[in-house]
């Protein structure tokens, strides 16, 4: 510090001079010339299209794709040229394609959550929340039959399917960071594999293994076995990510007091890996949650409410939506948008509760 | 200067050396860790078992050809044919369709958040991206059927009226509906966040010495992401683009609501209406299937599982490798 001080001093300026100076942050040099340029290449495509579409008859299409879109591009070209020069023109274009692609995606999304949102909430209410269709035909107006024996079904197949992958996901987790056996490698590339498989072949595989054999009849329990298959790979390296993160410190600690190493793991770095594992179950429930081709082969649907996951047939979500959109009448689509406006909300649920848990701090080391 | 970080932590002894318990322990992970190998072994084994009396019965015409009995519809004694070179190539013609939309999109998407947007935007961009990897195909289907495809119809007719001279975007017929481009555009949908979201990851991985040395070098953004970042990161995008192709190809549902299946092939038009797609025709015909054409139902699951195995482990190893690279 002192030595600054005297060098400082020896070219003759001060140090508090220096201090006092705000640093220049040229990035944030923007003149007016620059703002106003800016803000026309932004605002004139817009009015153009906006004229155009109001007094001509050309397409909405045709109006964005091939008028506002080349327009908008020459005039972010020119606007870069004359306030950056020749090499920012390459950077004009990009940032106009890159916030259109997101204006894109974000139009998608909005559309999908708003059509559920519109047309779901027509078919909402307490009785489509709380009956079957168990005396009900499709052609029966709105207020009579509802969707509780697909949500109980759905909440069964989910709720047997994590039974069965989350212990056998954390084990594989286990295998590859605490036991680190020889297989741990061929373990990894297998749950990627897994991964990939389609979810009509998960269902196809249980239909010929366990239904088509005669061993069990179509029902939750298949579901379940079918979405098992797709579960498992996102709880396993989900929880494999999470153990990584606990500190070698905690597995040191444990078996310098004596621990085995079955106890090492059962009771201490698993249960300081507990957030991140509740994290990966949930991630695990979403990615299943919605997946119908699975339960059309396994599950089918069913109209009473079934609670024995083992004999009958059973509705879930995703097929009541699958088979009521394929109605001819008006009142078995709307239950449809119904019951996608609750699976919907469903994954949102999910979603946040994943948010909420992998954000916080799983290990205090 | 030796503090003792530098030395390499000794190794324990394995487990199995000390403790009953632990012998027991590990066995158990061990079996349970295998089951996705079972799982896969399981898959290729059972379906494809199924495989054998369906090539027995069609021999190599399964592959080849696109004639498909329906079987509600024939007597007992008819000679029943099952090609399915229809469907293969139609999966093959949605998925490129997907690419070719999703991947400018994901692309773009991708460098807006990691190099143009402001830290909060950006993070409210991730969290927008998994969401909507997270609406499931269903939903999408449904949206797909009622709002999209109108539009879509409008889009492929514009389409055909300026642009028909172009082979791909000639027509037969007049009706745009149920045509690989809407199914395409769809899937495309679909395939955004997953494209995205490994683009993003491998954009993010370049290392920030190179971007600022680019940076203070002079580049634009143009210069830094075609000299610096797309090299560093091509591995990662091929990789992202053909896990997103492997779920494109193994998508069931969203197609089944707007693709018109059909099983003739569809050889390049792809505005007209019908198309084919391996897991769409399973769902599709199992409902009416009898036993034979199960079968066959079941030797098509095993040509789309192979598929995208295949498909899928390459992206994997790709995305992998990238992965290893900055280290």
């Amino acid at each position: 510090m002192s030595q600054h001080t005297i060098t400082y001093e020896h070219s003759g300026v001060r140090l508090e001079e220096i201090k006092k100076q705000s640093p220049l942050r040229p990035w944030a040099n923007r003149t007016a010339k620059f703002k106003l340029v800016t803000a026309l290449a932004a605002l004139i495509p817009l009015l153009i299209i906006a004229v155009v579409y109001a007094f001509t008859e050309i397409p909405g299409a045709i109006v964005v794709v091939v008028i506002y879109l080349p327009m908008q591009i020459i005039s972010a070209v020119i606007a870069a040229l004359l306030v950056g020069g020749k090499n920012a023109a390459p950077d004009a274009v990009i940032i106009v394609l890159a916030i259109g692609a997101t204006m894109l995606s974000i139009i998608i999304v909005a559309s999908i959550l708003f059509t559920i949102i519109i047309k779901g909430f027509e078919a909402l209410s307490l009785s489509f929340l709380t009956q079957n269709n168990e005396y009900i035909s499709p052609p029966t107006p709105l207020g009579y039959g509802g969707i509780a024996h697909a949500l109980l079904g759905t909440v069964l197949i989910v709720g047997i399917a994590m039974v069965i992958s989350v212990p056998i996901g954390i084990a594989t987790a286990v295998y590859i960071t605490e036991v680190k056996g020889k297989g741990a490698n061929a373990v990894r590339f297998f749950v990627q594999a897994e991964s990939g498989v389609p979810s009509v072949v998960a269902g196809l595989f249980i239909l010929t293994v366990f239904i088509l054999s005669g061993a069990i009849t179509q029902s939750a329990f298949a579901g379940a076995l079918a979405y098992f298959i797709l579960m498992l790979p996102t709880v396993a390296r989900t929880s494999e990510e999470v153990l990584k993160l606990i500190p070698d410190d905690l597995r040191t600690g444990a078996l310098a007091l004596g621990s085995t190493r079955a106890k090492t793991v059962m009771r201490v770095v698993l249960p300081a890996a507990r957030t991140g594992i509740i994290t990966a179950t949930i991630l695990g429930i979403a990615r299943v949650m919605g997946e119908t081709a699975p339960l059309l082969l396994t599950a089918l649907t069913n109209d009473r409410t079934i609670w024995n996951p083992f004999g009958d047939p059973i509705a879930s979500l995703p097929t009541f939506i699958f088979f009521n959109v394929s109605l001819p009448f008006p009142s078995a689509v709307s239950r449809a948008w119904g019951a996608a406006l609750v699976l919907m909300a469903l994954v949102s649920i999910v979603f946040t509760a994943a948010r909420y848990f992998g954000t916080r701090k799983f290990a205090k080391s | 200067m030796s503090t003792g970080l530098d030395q390499k932590p000794r190794r324990l002894p394995k487990p199995t050396a000390f403790h009953r318990g632990d012998r027991v322990f590990t066995r158990l992970v061990t079996v349970a860790a295998f089951t996705s190998l079972a799982v896969l072994l399981g898959i290729a084994i059972f379906l494809g078992t199924q495989m054998i009396p369906v090539i027995q019965s069609q021999g190599l015409a399964f592959f080849t050809t696109t004639e498909w009995t329906f079987t509600f519809a024939m007597d007992e004694s008819d000679e029943v044919k099952f090609g399915i070179f229809g469907m293969i190539y139609g999966s093959i013609v949605l998925a490129l369709i997907a690419v070719v939309i999703s991947v400018p999109i994901a692309l773009l998407l991708a460098v807006f958040v990691v190099f143009l947007a402001p830290a909060r935007v950006a993070k409210w961009m991730t969290n927008f991206i998994d969401l909507m990897a997270a609406i499931p195909s269903i939903i999408i289907g449904l949206w797909a059927l009622y709002i999209f495809q109108p539009v879509g119809v409008e889009w492929a007719a514009l389409l055909n009226q300026y642009l028909g001279w172009i082979p791909f975007f000639s027509v037969t017929s007049d009706n745009f509906i149920g045509s690989p481009f809407i199914a395409g555009w769809v899937l495309a949908i679909m395939m955004i966040p997953i494209v995205t979201a490994v683009t993003r990851e491998v954009l993010d991985r370049t290392p920030p010495e190179l971007v600022n040395a680019a940076e203070s070098l002079g580049c634009s953004l143009w210069t830094m992401l075609r000299y610096v970042a797309l090299p560093f990161g091509r591995g990662g995008l091929v990789g992202g683009v053909m896990l997103g192709m492997g779920r494109a190809l193994g998508e069931t549902v969203a197609v089944y609501f707007v693709l018109k299946l059909v099983f003739d092939v569809n050889l390049f038009r792809i505005l007209d209406s019908g198309g084919g797609s391996v897991a769409t025709m399973i769902v599709a015909k199992f409902g009416e299937a009898g036993p034979q054409e199960l079968q066959v139902l079941l030797a098509s699951g095993f040509v789309l599982f192979i598929g995208t195995l295949i498909v899928n482990i390459i992206a994997n190893a790709i995305v992998n490798r990238t992965g290893k690279l900055k280290s």
